[in-house]
């Protein structure tokens, strides 16, 4: 590296030569005289000015990047961090098919409703209810009788007693409080028996009672005098 | 006492004005600076008057700000920071000047040295034109190079003491100048012809 240095300097050795013979520049005279009387007047002129001179610039600039960063925190980061319930979604997903049955249901009972009120009275045609143009407050009110009153109950007594005959299948429909059938209830596990180890089994029985059989006839020949 | 004075080192001299705030400490080291200061910001900024302000401005930046000084640095590279600093803010100013002017007249502010290149290789040799134009072909030069060349060249600065001045390594000096000895001899083939 030095000699890299060195060989650039004799390749400049001339120049290097001229720069260093330049005529030296002084200082005027009165140079120290004009200094020494600003000191005593106390005349800095721009320097003081510099050192207090407080730029705004500087200090709001950076200011403004962190104010800035803060507020797209906050803007940004509750939005991108939506958190999925993995316990909320199945119960969400019940209420939507017991919804969705029931209504089925009640939009019937109240297809039959209305045509009653018609019969009835001649009134009850501009109710909002019957009113072609209110079929929104219908669902409304359909819902809401739902959700208060026709949900499938579970009706704890006659399943403990054991007086309703349901299938081992239904009954984590009715803990679920929804109205289809599910694969897999989670507590009972169906397996049906293979033939071949009953069979097995049933023999191992059958020769185990012949044993069982042939060793008392042998007991009771043995107490006969 | 004075002559006790005369004879102690920068820095014990800086020591002495930092603890008796005495104006007598600080003006030898005056005295000991103005010129090679003076040397140093003309060959860098070109204008004698310029200069002239930028060393006074230097000196009193010295005195206002006498404690800033660390004992562990030399006090000549401390003083020459100050200075460059200066030089280097005039430049920027002029820069600033030359870009919102709107009589932009380059002619006035960075001298024309091809014109002089062609003279005769009699004029040419003569001393004084010979270093008018290195001093104008030096102003040619980017002022990051131009700084270090003036400290190495001119000044007869060691690397480190630059290093020291400008905040750089040491590795850094050396490239700069020797990019700036290079951008000088481009600009004086006329001169260096070989």
């Amino acid at each position: 590296m030095k000699t890299i240095y060195n060989e650039n300097e004799n390749n400049y050795s001339k120049m290097i030569k001229d720069l260093q013979n330049l005529p030296k520049i002084d200082a005027p005279e009165n140079f120290e005289y004009n200094l020494m009387t600003r000191i005593k007047n106390k005349n800095f002129g721009k320097i003081e000015e510099e050192k207090q001179s407080f730029n705004w610039i500087k200090f709001l600039a950076p200011s403004a990047v962190v104010v800035t960063a803060i507020i797209l925190l906050f803007v940004f980061l509750p939005a991108s961090q939506q958190i999925n319930n993995p316990l909320l979604n199945p119960a969400q997903n019940v209420d939507s098919q017991s919804i969705l049955s029931n209504n089925i249901e009640e939009g019937s009972n109240a297809a039959k409703n209305n045509s009653l009120q018609n019969k009835n009275s001649a009134a009850l045609n501009s109710s909002p209810v019957t009113s072609p143009n209110s079929s929104r407050s219908i669902n409304r009110i359909d819902k809401n009788f739902l959700l208060s009153s026709s949900r499938p109950g579970v009706s704890l007594d006659d399943y403990i007693s054991g007086s309703s005959h349901q299938r081992d299948m239904l009954r984590g429909n009715i803990v679920n409080g929804g109205n289809e059938l599910t694969p897999n209830d989670g507590f009972f596990i169906s397996e049906k028996p293979d033939q071949n180890t009953l069979n097995k089994y049933r023999a191992q029985l059958d020769s185990l009672r012949k044993a069982q059989l042939k060793a008392d006839s042998l007991k009771k020949a043995l107490k006969m005098p | 006492m004075n002559k006790s004075l005369t004879e102690l080192k920068d820095e014990e001299l800086i020591k002495d004005f930092q603890d008796s705030n005495t104006l007598e400490a600080y003006e030898i080291l005056v005295r000991r600076y103005k010129d090679p200061l003076m040397n140093f910001v003309y060959r860098f900024v070109g204008d004698r008057d310029v200069c002239t302000d930028i060393v006074q401005d230097t000196m009193i930046k010295f005195y206002l700000n006498k404690d800033s000084y660390r004992s562990f640095a030399k006090f000549s590279t401390w003083i020459y920071t100050i200075a460059g600093n200066l030089a280097k803010n005039e430049l920027k100013r002029r820069r600033r000047r030359s870009i919102f002017s709107i009589s932009n007249n380059d002619d006035e502010k960075t001298p024309q040295i091809e014109d002089k290149m062609f003279r005769s290789p009699e004029k040419i040799a003569d001393g004084e034109i010979r270093n008018e134009i290195i001093q104008k072909a030096l102003l040619k030069v980017k002022p990051v190079y131009r700084e270090v060349v003036v400290l190495r060249d001119i000044q007869d600065l060691s690397y480190e003491e630059i290093s020291e001045i400008t905040g750089l390594a040491i590795g850094t000096v050396k490239s700069r100048i020797n990019r700036g000895r290079a951008q000088l001899q481009k600009l004086l083939k006329h001169i260096y012809k070989e």
